[in-house]
Protein backbone atom coordinates (compact mmCIF):
# COMPACT_ATOMS: atom_id res chain seq x y z
CA UNK A 1 0.00 0.00 0.00
CA UNK A 2 2.72 2.34 1.01
CA UNK A 3 4.75 1.66 -2.19
CA UNK A 4 1.64 2.29 -4.26
CA UNK A 5 0.59 5.62 -2.33
CA UNK A 6 4.07 6.60 -2.91
CA UNK A 7 4.46 5.94 -6.59
CA UNK A 8 0.83 7.21 -7.29
CA UNK A 9 1.96 10.68 -5.12
CA UNK A 10 4.89 10.77 -6.81
CA UNK A 11 3.10 11.12 -10.29
CA UNK A 12 0.72 13.33 -9.25
CA UNK A 13 3.96 15.29 -7.14
CA UNK A 14 5.48 15.43 -11.45
CA UNK A 15 2.52 16.05 -13.02
CA UNK A 16 2.11 19.42 -10.72
CA UNK A 17 5.67 20.40 -11.69
CA UNK A 18 4.53 20.10 -15.37
CA UNK A 19 2.02 22.51 -15.01
CA UNK A 20 3.61 24.98 -13.29
CA UNK A 21 6.82 25.16 -15.57
CA UNK A 22 4.26 25.35 -18.18
CA UNK A 23 2.25 28.13 -16.22
CA UNK A 24 5.79 30.07 -16.01
CA UNK A 25 7.17 29.82 -18.99
CA UNK A 26 3.75 31.78 -21.50
CA UNK A 27 4.16 35.17 -20.94
CA UNK A 28 0.47 36.24 -22.67
CA UNK A 29 -0.24 40.26 -23.15
CA UNK A 30 -2.45 41.92 -24.84
CA UNK A 31 -2.81 45.44 -24.95
CA UNK A 32 -6.40 47.78 -25.85
CA UNK A 33 -4.91 51.12 -26.92
CA UNK A 34 -7.78 53.44 -27.24
CA UNK A 35 -7.87 58.09 -26.75
CA UNK A 36 -10.88 59.79 -25.78
CA UNK A 37 -12.58 62.63 -28.07
CA UNK A 38 -10.60 65.42 -29.01
CA UNK A 39 -6.87 64.65 -29.37
CA UNK A 40 -5.30 66.30 -32.00
CA UNK A 41 -2.54 65.07 -34.77
CA UNK A 42 0.23 64.64 -32.93
CA UNK A 43 -1.23 63.15 -29.96
CA UNK A 44 -2.81 61.00 -32.72
CA UNK A 45 0.54 60.25 -34.24
CA UNK A 46 1.91 59.08 -31.05
CA UNK A 47 -0.67 56.61 -30.33
CA UNK A 48 -0.65 54.75 -33.63
CA UNK A 49 3.39 54.77 -33.39
CA UNK A 50 3.18 52.73 -30.96
CA UNK A 51 0.76 50.71 -32.54
CA UNK A 52 2.81 50.28 -35.37
CA UNK A 53 5.88 49.55 -32.75
CA UNK A 54 4.18 47.07 -30.76
CA UNK A 55 2.66 44.28 -32.59
CA UNK A 56 0.54 42.76 -29.22
CA UNK A 57 -1.13 46.69 -29.13
CA UNK A 58 -4.94 46.29 -30.65
CA UNK A 59 -6.82 49.61 -31.33
CA UNK A 60 -10.39 50.67 -30.59
CA UNK A 61 -12.40 53.11 -31.60
CA UNK A 62 -12.74 56.54 -29.66
CA UNK A 63 -14.23 56.56 -25.97
CA UNK A 64 -17.30 58.92 -25.67
CA UNK A 65 -16.93 59.37 -22.18
CA UNK A 66 -14.48 61.30 -19.28
CA UNK A 67 -15.87 60.11 -16.35
CA UNK A 68 -17.27 56.57 -15.97
CA UNK A 69 -14.04 55.13 -16.84
CA UNK A 70 -14.85 51.66 -15.61
CA UNK A 71 -16.36 50.64 -18.96
CA UNK A 72 -12.81 50.11 -20.54
CA UNK A 73 -12.73 47.03 -18.06
CA UNK A 74 -15.07 46.11 -19.95
CA UNK A 75 -14.09 46.61 -23.55
CA UNK A 76 -10.92 45.07 -22.52
CA UNK A 77 -12.74 41.88 -21.56
CA UNK A 78 -14.44 42.07 -24.93
CA UNK A 79 -11.38 42.16 -26.71
CA UNK A 80 -9.53 39.32 -24.69
CA UNK A 81 -7.03 42.08 -23.52
CA UNK A 82 -5.57 42.11 -20.47
CA UNK A 83 -3.60 45.41 -20.20
CA UNK A 84 -5.08 48.85 -21.16
CA UNK A 85 -3.48 52.13 -22.65
CA UNK A 86 -5.98 55.12 -22.64
CA UNK A 87 -4.69 58.83 -24.13
CA UNK A 88 -7.37 60.93 -22.08
CA UNK A 89 -7.26 64.58 -24.10
CA UNK A 90 -8.61 67.54 -21.66
CA UNK A 91 -9.37 71.21 -23.45
CA UNK A 92 -7.67 69.74 -26.41
CA UNK A 93 -4.65 70.39 -25.14
CA UNK A 94 -3.10 68.39 -22.18
CA UNK A 95 -2.82 64.86 -22.64
CA UNK A 96 -3.16 62.21 -19.70
CA UNK A 97 -2.03 58.36 -20.31
CA UNK A 98 -3.47 55.82 -18.30
CA UNK A 99 -1.75 52.79 -17.84
CA UNK A 100 -3.48 49.87 -16.18
CA UNK A 101 -3.89 45.97 -15.85
CA UNK A 102 -6.90 45.38 -16.48
CA UNK A 103 -9.31 43.05 -14.38
CA UNK A 104 -8.23 44.35 -11.53
CA UNK A 105 -4.70 45.53 -11.29
CA UNK A 106 -3.59 48.74 -10.58
CA UNK A 107 -3.75 51.66 -12.91
CA UNK A 108 -1.21 54.74 -13.22
CA UNK A 109 -2.61 57.84 -14.40
CA UNK A 110 0.80 59.89 -16.41
CA UNK A 111 0.92 63.52 -17.71
CA UNK A 112 2.04 63.47 -21.07
CA UNK A 113 4.63 66.26 -22.30
CA UNK A 114 7.21 66.63 -24.95
CA UNK A 115 5.60 64.54 -27.70
CA UNK A 116 8.03 64.08 -31.29
CA UNK A 117 6.34 61.59 -33.27
CA UNK A 118 8.07 59.08 -35.43
CA UNK A 119 7.07 61.28 -38.69
CA UNK A 120 9.72 63.95 -37.59
CA UNK A 121 12.74 64.19 -40.20
CA UNK A 122 15.47 64.37 -38.01
CA UNK A 123 14.84 60.96 -36.67
CA UNK A 124 16.36 59.13 -39.14
CA UNK A 125 16.30 55.10 -37.74
CA UNK A 126 13.98 52.44 -39.03
CA UNK A 127 12.84 48.98 -37.76
CA UNK A 128 10.94 46.31 -38.75
CA UNK A 129 7.79 46.43 -38.24
CA UNK A 130 6.66 43.86 -35.20
CA UNK A 131 9.76 43.00 -33.58
CA UNK A 132 10.18 42.38 -29.99
CA UNK A 133 12.42 45.28 -28.48
CA UNK A 134 14.72 44.90 -25.91
CA UNK A 135 13.56 46.79 -22.83
CA UNK A 136 16.40 49.10 -21.20
CA UNK A 137 15.40 50.73 -17.55
CA UNK A 138 17.54 52.78 -15.04
CA UNK A 139 18.56 51.94 -11.77
CA UNK A 140 16.58 54.36 -10.33
CA UNK A 141 13.97 52.26 -11.03
CA UNK A 142 14.56 49.83 -7.97
CA UNK A 143 14.89 52.13 -5.62
CA UNK A 144 11.67 53.21 -4.81
CA UNK A 145 8.36 50.99 -4.25
CA UNK A 146 6.42 52.85 -6.77
CA UNK A 147 8.91 52.99 -9.66
CA UNK A 148 9.22 49.20 -9.25
CA UNK A 149 5.61 48.98 -9.99
CA UNK A 150 5.51 51.37 -12.79
CA UNK A 151 8.64 49.60 -14.41
CA UNK A 152 6.60 46.32 -13.77
CA UNK A 153 3.54 47.54 -15.64
CA UNK A 154 5.91 49.08 -18.16
CA UNK A 155 7.07 45.30 -18.58
CA UNK A 156 3.95 44.32 -18.88
CA UNK A 157 3.17 46.57 -21.64
CA UNK A 158 6.11 47.10 -23.45
CA UNK A 159 7.50 44.30 -23.64
CA UNK A 160 5.83 41.97 -26.82
CA UNK A 161 5.43 38.51 -25.63
CA UNK A 162 6.83 35.41 -27.61
CA UNK A 163 3.03 34.44 -28.26
CA UNK A 164 1.65 37.45 -30.10
CA UNK A 165 0.65 37.06 -33.73
CA UNK A 166 2.65 39.66 -35.75
CA UNK A 167 6.06 39.32 -34.72
CA UNK A 168 8.99 39.06 -36.49
CA UNK A 169 12.11 36.78 -35.75
CA UNK A 170 14.58 39.33 -35.41
CA UNK A 171 15.81 41.87 -32.64
CA UNK A 172 16.79 45.50 -33.99
CA UNK A 173 15.49 48.41 -31.26
CA UNK A 174 15.62 48.78 -28.18
CA UNK A 175 13.14 51.03 -25.92
CA UNK A 176 14.58 52.73 -23.10
CA UNK A 177 12.92 54.64 -20.11
CA UNK A 178 14.79 56.67 -17.60
CA UNK A 179 14.15 58.71 -15.10
CA UNK A 180 15.47 62.31 -14.79
CA UNK A 181 13.79 65.21 -13.03
CA UNK A 182 11.22 63.42 -11.42
CA UNK A 183 10.03 62.55 -14.61
CA UNK A 184 10.35 58.98 -17.10
CA UNK A 185 11.51 59.88 -20.65
CA UNK A 186 10.69 57.37 -23.35
CA UNK A 187 13.19 56.51 -26.10
CA UNK A 188 13.47 53.94 -29.62
CA UNK A 189 16.58 53.53 -30.61
CA UNK A 190 17.27 50.96 -33.37
CA UNK A 191 20.77 48.59 -33.20
CA UNK A 192 22.88 49.01 -36.15
CA UNK A 193 25.48 46.21 -35.72
CA UNK A 194 28.22 46.93 -38.44
CA UNK A 195 30.97 48.59 -38.30
CA UNK A 196 30.50 51.34 -41.59
CA UNK A 197 33.92 51.18 -42.50
CA UNK A 198 34.40 47.22 -42.55
CA UNK A 199 30.71 45.71 -43.74
CA UNK A 200 32.29 42.34 -44.50
CA UNK A 201 33.58 41.90 -40.76
CA UNK A 202 31.45 40.00 -38.36
CA UNK A 203 29.70 41.96 -35.89
CA UNK A 204 31.23 42.37 -32.43
CA UNK A 205 29.87 43.31 -29.14
CA UNK A 206 32.13 47.42 -29.62
CA UNK A 207 30.52 47.82 -32.80
CA UNK A 208 26.83 48.12 -31.81
CA UNK A 209 25.60 51.74 -32.35
CA UNK A 210 22.24 53.67 -31.81
CA UNK A 211 20.08 55.26 -34.26
CA UNK A 212 16.87 57.34 -33.17
CA UNK A 213 13.54 56.06 -34.55
CA UNK A 214 10.98 57.72 -32.42
CA UNK A 215 8.65 58.68 -31.08
CA UNK A 216 9.71 60.08 -27.84
CA UNK A 217 7.69 61.57 -24.99
CA UNK A 218 8.34 62.70 -21.52
CA UNK A 219 6.12 60.62 -18.92
CA UNK A 220 4.59 62.76 -14.86
CA UNK A 221 3.68 60.11 -12.47
CA UNK A 222 0.26 61.72 -11.30
CA UNK A 223 -1.01 59.15 -9.31
CA UNK A 224 -1.41 55.15 -8.87
CA UNK A 225 -4.61 53.89 -8.34
CA UNK A 226 -5.39 50.63 -6.77
CA UNK A 227 -8.16 49.64 -9.03
CA UNK A 228 -8.27 49.69 -12.86
CA UNK A 229 -9.67 52.75 -13.38
CA UNK A 230 -11.07 52.91 -10.07
CA UNK A 231 -9.79 51.98 -6.33
CA UNK A 232 -7.88 53.87 -4.07
CA UNK A 233 -5.05 55.91 -4.33
CA UNK A 234 -1.91 53.96 -3.27
CA UNK A 235 0.66 56.62 -4.74
CA UNK A 236 0.33 59.92 -5.56
CA UNK A 237 2.96 62.68 -6.19
CA UNK A 238 3.55 65.23 -4.24
CA UNK A 239 5.61 67.63 -7.06
CA UNK A 240 2.81 67.27 -9.85
CA UNK A 241 1.21 70.74 -10.66
CA UNK A 242 -1.46 70.07 -12.98
CA UNK A 243 -1.09 72.21 -16.03
CA UNK A 244 -4.69 73.96 -15.50
CA UNK A 245 -2.47 74.99 -12.52
CA UNK A 246 0.60 75.88 -13.87
CA UNK A 247 -1.84 78.13 -16.56
CA UNK A 248 -3.78 79.92 -13.67
CA UNK A 249 -0.34 80.65 -12.26
CA UNK A 250 0.48 82.52 -14.17
CA UNK A 251 -2.33 84.22 -14.97
CA UNK A 252 -2.55 85.39 -11.12
CA UNK A 253 1.16 86.32 -12.03
CA UNK A 254 0.21 88.61 -14.69
CA UNK A 255 -2.90 90.31 -12.62
CA UNK A 256 -0.71 90.46 -9.83
CA UNK A 257 1.79 92.54 -11.64
CA UNK A 258 -1.29 95.19 -13.67
CA UNK A 259 -3.05 95.26 -9.88
CA UNK A 260 0.21 96.56 -8.37
CA UNK A 261 0.82 98.72 -11.26
CA UNK A 262 -2.50 100.22 -10.48
CA UNK A 263 -2.07 100.48 -6.58
CA UNK A 264 1.30 102.27 -6.97
CA UNK A 265 -0.25 104.81 -9.91
CA UNK A 266 -3.30 105.49 -6.98
CA UNK A 267 -0.72 106.06 -4.07
CA UNK A 268 1.54 108.31 -6.16
CA UNK A 269 -2.05 110.55 -7.65
CA UNK A 270 -3.18 110.68 -3.52
CA UNK A 271 0.20 111.96 -2.23
CA UNK A 272 0.83 114.37 -5.05
CA UNK A 273 -3.07 115.53 -4.34
CA UNK A 274 -2.02 116.14 -0.43
CA UNK A 275 1.39 117.25 -0.91
CA UNK A 276 1.62 121.29 0.11
CA UNK A 277 3.84 122.22 -3.22
CA UNK A 278 4.37 125.53 -3.93
CA UNK A 279 2.09 126.67 -7.28
CA UNK A 280 4.62 125.59 -10.23
CA UNK A 281 4.54 128.93 -12.49
CA UNK A 282 4.94 126.94 -15.59
CA UNK A 283 1.71 124.79 -15.22
CA UNK A 284 -1.35 125.90 -16.58
CA UNK A 285 -4.29 127.38 -13.40
CA UNK A 286 -6.79 125.00 -15.41
CA UNK A 287 -5.13 121.62 -14.66
CA UNK A 288 -4.99 122.51 -11.03
CA UNK A 289 -8.80 122.09 -10.34
CA UNK A 290 -8.76 118.01 -11.85
CA UNK A 291 -8.41 116.10 -8.66
CA UNK A 292 -9.73 112.82 -9.69
CA UNK A 293 -8.85 111.24 -12.96
CA UNK A 294 -10.58 107.79 -12.23
CA UNK A 295 -13.99 107.82 -11.79
CA UNK B 1 -12.38 62.48 0.89
CA UNK B 2 -9.44 64.04 -1.02
CA UNK B 3 -6.89 62.52 0.03
CA UNK B 4 -3.22 64.85 0.63
CA UNK B 5 -0.92 65.20 -2.12
CA UNK B 6 1.92 63.43 -0.46
CA UNK B 7 0.23 59.91 -0.74
CA UNK B 8 2.49 56.60 -0.56
CA UNK B 9 1.04 53.47 0.36
CA UNK B 10 4.39 51.01 0.93
CA UNK B 11 2.42 47.45 1.57
CA UNK B 12 -0.16 48.15 -1.13
CA UNK B 13 2.70 48.98 -3.85
CA UNK B 14 4.07 45.90 -2.97
CA UNK B 15 1.43 43.81 -3.01
CA UNK B 16 0.45 45.28 -6.43
CA UNK B 17 3.68 44.62 -7.31
CA UNK B 18 3.67 41.09 -6.39
CA UNK B 19 0.27 40.31 -8.16
CA UNK B 20 1.56 41.34 -11.28
CA UNK B 21 5.20 40.32 -11.78
CA UNK B 22 5.84 38.22 -14.37
CA UNK B 23 7.89 35.11 -13.69
CA UNK B 24 9.43 33.77 -16.85
CA UNK B 25 12.73 33.17 -18.07
CA UNK B 26 14.87 36.38 -19.64
CA UNK B 27 13.74 36.27 -23.72
CA UNK B 28 10.32 36.27 -22.81
CA UNK B 29 10.50 39.93 -21.42
CA UNK B 30 14.18 41.03 -22.57
CA UNK B 31 14.49 43.69 -19.58
CA UNK B 32 18.00 44.90 -18.87
CA UNK B 33 18.41 46.88 -15.60
CA UNK B 34 21.13 49.67 -16.41
CA UNK B 35 24.61 49.17 -13.93
CA UNK B 36 24.37 52.76 -12.59
CA UNK B 37 21.58 55.13 -11.90
CA UNK B 38 21.53 57.67 -14.47
CA UNK B 39 22.20 61.01 -12.95
CA UNK B 40 21.94 64.10 -14.92
CA UNK B 41 22.95 67.10 -13.66
CA UNK B 42 21.20 69.99 -15.98
CA UNK B 43 18.13 68.32 -17.48
CA UNK B 44 18.08 71.66 -19.69
CA UNK B 45 21.34 70.49 -21.57
CA UNK B 46 20.15 68.75 -24.41
CA UNK B 47 23.24 67.55 -25.16
CA UNK B 48 24.03 66.15 -21.77
CA UNK B 49 20.65 64.57 -21.60
CA UNK B 50 20.61 62.92 -24.72
CA UNK B 51 23.92 61.27 -24.18
CA UNK B 52 22.84 60.05 -20.88
CA UNK B 53 19.75 58.17 -22.61
CA UNK B 54 21.96 56.82 -25.48
CA UNK B 55 25.19 55.55 -23.16
CA UNK B 56 22.07 53.76 -20.86
CA UNK B 57 20.53 52.26 -23.89
CA UNK B 58 23.67 51.22 -25.45
CA UNK B 59 24.79 49.15 -22.58
CA UNK B 60 21.36 47.79 -22.61
CA UNK B 61 21.40 46.77 -26.25
CA UNK B 62 25.11 44.97 -26.11
CA UNK B 63 23.83 42.83 -23.01
CA UNK B 64 20.70 42.52 -24.35
CA UNK B 65 22.35 41.32 -27.40
CA UNK B 66 24.89 39.00 -25.29
CA UNK B 67 21.45 37.29 -23.43
CA UNK B 68 19.46 37.01 -26.75
CA UNK B 69 22.40 34.87 -28.20
CA UNK B 70 22.93 32.87 -25.17
CA UNK B 71 19.29 31.81 -25.30
CA UNK B 72 19.34 30.53 -29.23
CA UNK B 73 17.12 33.35 -30.58
CA UNK B 74 19.12 34.86 -34.18
CA UNK B 75 19.91 38.71 -32.95
CA UNK B 76 20.88 39.84 -36.33
CA UNK B 77 18.42 40.35 -39.48
CA UNK B 78 20.74 38.84 -42.51
CA UNK B 79 20.56 41.50 -45.79
CA UNK B 80 18.20 39.30 -47.79
CA UNK B 81 15.40 39.58 -44.99
CA UNK B 82 12.84 42.15 -46.75
CA UNK B 83 9.74 42.48 -44.46
CA UNK B 84 7.40 45.26 -43.10
CA UNK B 85 9.46 48.22 -41.58
CA UNK B 86 7.82 50.80 -39.55
CA UNK B 87 8.70 53.49 -41.47
CA UNK B 88 7.57 53.16 -45.10
CA UNK B 89 10.35 53.65 -47.93
CA UNK B 90 9.30 57.05 -49.12
CA UNK B 91 9.51 58.40 -45.74
CA UNK B 92 13.00 56.69 -45.68
CA UNK B 93 13.62 59.00 -49.26
CA UNK B 94 12.50 62.20 -47.78
CA UNK B 95 15.07 61.44 -44.45
CA UNK B 96 17.30 60.51 -46.78
CA UNK B 97 16.69 63.78 -49.40
CA UNK B 98 17.23 66.33 -46.40
CA UNK B 99 20.63 65.26 -45.39
CA UNK B 100 22.25 65.39 -48.94
CA UNK B 101 20.31 68.86 -49.14
CA UNK B 102 22.02 69.79 -45.41
CA UNK B 103 25.65 68.19 -47.05
CA UNK B 104 25.27 70.31 -50.26
CA UNK B 105 24.12 73.44 -48.28
CA UNK B 106 27.22 73.43 -46.15
CA UNK B 107 29.48 72.71 -49.27
CA UNK B 108 27.50 75.49 -51.06
CA UNK B 109 28.58 77.72 -48.29
CA UNK B 110 32.10 76.47 -48.00
CA UNK B 111 32.69 77.20 -51.51
CA UNK B 112 31.19 80.73 -51.57
CA UNK B 113 33.53 81.64 -48.82
CA UNK B 114 36.59 80.08 -50.45
CA UNK B 115 35.80 82.39 -53.19
CA UNK B 116 35.39 85.59 -51.43
CA UNK B 117 38.52 84.81 -49.67
CA UNK B 118 40.00 84.17 -53.03
CA UNK B 119 38.38 87.32 -54.38
CA UNK B 120 39.82 89.43 -51.57
CA UNK B 121 43.15 87.62 -51.95
CA UNK B 122 42.58 88.37 -55.78
CA UNK B 123 41.83 92.40 -55.33
CA UNK B 124 45.34 93.07 -53.46
CA UNK B 125 47.35 90.70 -55.80
CA UNK B 126 45.65 93.46 -58.49
CA UNK B 127 46.35 96.86 -56.23
CA UNK B 128 49.73 95.62 -55.81
CA UNK B 129 50.18 95.02 -59.86
CA UNK B 130 48.66 98.49 -60.43
CA UNK B 131 51.26 100.03 -58.00
CA UNK B 132 54.29 98.08 -59.77
CA UNK B 133 53.35 99.51 -62.62
CA UNK B 134 52.98 102.71 -61.59
CA UNK B 135 56.00 102.91 -59.59
CA UNK B 136 57.92 101.38 -63.17
CA UNK B 137 56.08 104.08 -65.04
CA UNK B 138 57.79 106.41 -62.76
CA UNK B 139 61.18 104.91 -63.59
CA UNK B 140 60.73 105.04 -67.29
CA UNK B 141 59.85 108.09 -66.93
CA UNK B 142 62.54 109.24 -65.23
CA UNK B 143 65.06 107.57 -67.02
CA UNK B 144 63.53 108.95 -70.52
CA UNK B 145 64.34 112.48 -68.50
CA UNK B 146 67.65 111.13 -67.67
CA UNK B 147 68.63 110.18 -71.20
CA UNK B 148 67.20 113.45 -72.52
CA UNK B 149 69.54 115.37 -70.61
CA UNK B 150 72.11 114.00 -71.46
CA UNK B 151 71.20 113.19 -75.25
CA UNK B 152 69.82 117.21 -75.09
CA UNK B 153 73.25 118.25 -77.10
CA UNK B 154 72.88 114.97 -79.64
CA UNK B 155 69.95 115.48 -82.63
CA UNK B 156 68.96 112.01 -83.51
CA UNK B 157 65.69 111.61 -84.79
CA UNK B 158 65.89 107.58 -85.18
CA UNK B 159 65.66 107.48 -81.20
CA UNK B 160 62.99 110.35 -80.50
CA UNK B 161 60.42 107.78 -82.62
CA UNK B 162 61.57 105.25 -80.43
CA UNK B 163 60.65 107.31 -77.16
CA UNK B 164 57.52 108.09 -78.33
CA UNK B 165 56.63 104.60 -79.06
CA UNK B 166 57.86 103.33 -75.72
CA UNK B 167 56.13 106.35 -74.19
CA UNK B 168 52.51 105.43 -75.85
CA UNK B 169 53.02 101.86 -74.78
CA UNK B 170 53.67 102.96 -71.36
CA UNK B 171 50.74 105.28 -71.59
CA UNK B 172 48.55 102.52 -72.80
CA UNK B 173 48.70 99.14 -70.49
CA UNK B 174 48.35 101.29 -67.71
CA UNK B 175 44.74 101.94 -67.44
CA UNK B 176 42.28 98.84 -66.77
CA UNK B 177 38.83 98.48 -68.48
CA UNK B 178 35.79 99.42 -67.23
CA UNK B 179 32.99 97.43 -66.33
CA UNK B 180 30.07 98.04 -67.89
CA UNK B 181 27.45 98.71 -65.37
CA UNK B 182 23.89 98.06 -66.36
CA UNK B 183 20.82 95.74 -65.34
CA UNK B 184 18.22 97.08 -62.36
CA UNK B 185 18.90 98.60 -59.72
CA UNK B 186 18.58 96.13 -56.33
CA UNK B 187 15.75 98.09 -54.68
CA UNK B 188 13.75 98.24 -58.20
CA UNK B 189 14.16 94.08 -58.37
CA UNK B 190 13.03 93.96 -55.07
CA UNK B 191 10.03 96.09 -55.66
CA UNK B 192 8.98 94.36 -58.91
CA UNK B 193 9.51 91.00 -57.18
CA UNK B 194 7.00 92.04 -54.52
CA UNK B 195 4.18 94.20 -56.11
CA UNK B 196 4.73 93.01 -59.66
CA UNK B 197 2.60 91.40 -62.05
CA UNK B 198 2.98 88.78 -64.00
CA UNK B 199 4.39 85.24 -64.15
CA UNK B 200 2.58 82.42 -62.18
CA UNK B 201 -0.91 83.52 -60.97
CA UNK B 202 -2.13 82.42 -57.73
CA UNK B 203 0.23 80.66 -55.45
CA UNK B 204 3.21 82.46 -56.12
CA UNK B 205 3.11 84.15 -52.48
CA UNK B 206 1.98 81.36 -50.61
CA UNK B 207 3.24 78.64 -48.89
CA UNK B 208 4.01 75.21 -50.15
CA UNK B 209 5.23 71.84 -48.22
CA UNK B 210 8.75 72.47 -48.48
CA UNK B 211 8.73 76.35 -47.75
CA UNK B 212 6.43 75.93 -44.49
CA UNK B 213 9.35 72.55 -43.06
CA UNK B 214 11.87 74.68 -43.83
CA UNK B 215 13.13 76.89 -40.33
CA UNK B 216 16.14 77.71 -41.09
CA UNK B 217 16.12 79.49 -44.16
CA UNK B 218 14.77 82.53 -42.41
CA UNK B 219 17.94 82.99 -40.72
CA UNK B 220 20.01 82.75 -43.55
CA UNK B 221 21.85 85.83 -45.10
CA UNK B 222 21.27 84.93 -48.44
CA UNK B 223 17.68 85.38 -48.05
CA UNK B 224 17.99 88.75 -46.81
CA UNK B 225 15.45 90.90 -48.90
CA UNK B 226 15.95 94.41 -47.28
CA UNK B 227 15.24 97.10 -49.67
CA UNK B 228 18.18 98.40 -51.95
CA UNK B 229 20.35 95.52 -49.83
CA UNK B 230 24.04 94.37 -51.57
CA UNK B 231 22.52 90.69 -51.76
CA UNK B 232 20.16 92.00 -54.40
CA UNK B 233 22.46 94.07 -56.03
CA UNK B 234 25.03 91.30 -56.72
CA UNK B 235 22.17 89.09 -57.51
CA UNK B 236 21.25 91.43 -60.54
CA UNK B 237 24.53 92.11 -61.19
CA UNK B 238 25.02 88.60 -62.31
CA UNK B 239 22.95 88.99 -65.19
CA UNK B 240 24.52 89.23 -68.75
CA UNK B 241 26.34 92.74 -69.03
CA UNK B 242 24.94 94.22 -72.30
CA UNK B 243 27.21 95.77 -74.76
CA UNK B 244 26.27 99.28 -74.73
CA UNK B 245 25.25 100.74 -77.85
CA UNK B 246 28.62 101.90 -80.04
CA UNK B 247 28.98 104.99 -81.38
CA UNK B 248 28.32 106.92 -84.53
CA UNK B 249 31.09 106.23 -86.42
CA UNK B 250 31.36 102.68 -84.91
CA UNK B 251 27.78 102.00 -86.15
CA UNK B 252 28.80 104.05 -89.43
CA UNK B 253 31.84 101.77 -90.35
CA UNK B 254 29.99 98.13 -89.64
CA UNK B 255 27.13 98.86 -91.84
CA UNK B 256 29.44 100.12 -94.34
CA UNK B 257 31.13 96.79 -94.16
CA UNK B 258 27.96 94.48 -94.33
Amino acid sequence: MATIYKLAKAQKDEDSDDHEEKETLKNKQRVLALSSRGVNYRQRHLLNDLRALLPHFKKDSKLDQKCKLGIINELAELNNCNNCIFFEVRKRQDLYMWTSKTPNGPSIKFHVLNIHTMDELKMTGNCLKGSRPILSFDKTFDSEPHWTLIKEVFINIFGVPKSARRIKPFVDHVISFTIADNRIWFRNFQIIEKDPMEPNKKPDDKDLSLVEIGPRFVLNVIRIFEGSFCGSTIYANPEFVSPNQVRRNFRMAKAARHQARMVAKEEKRRKVANSDLPDDPLTLSDFSDISNFSD
Amino acid sequence: MISPNNYINKSALKKSYNEIKIDAPWIETQVITSSEPVSIKDIDNDIERELAFYKQALEGAIEGRKNVIASGVSFSRPDDYFAEMVKSDVHMTRIRQKLVNEEQSIKASEEARRLRELKKFGKKIQVEKIQERQKKKKEELEKIKVMKKKRKGVEDTALDDDFDIALEQAAADDRPKKKQKTGKNGKRVNKDARYGFGGKKRYSKSNTADSSADFLSQFDPKNDKSFGGRKALMANKKRKFTKKRPGKTRRKSARNKK
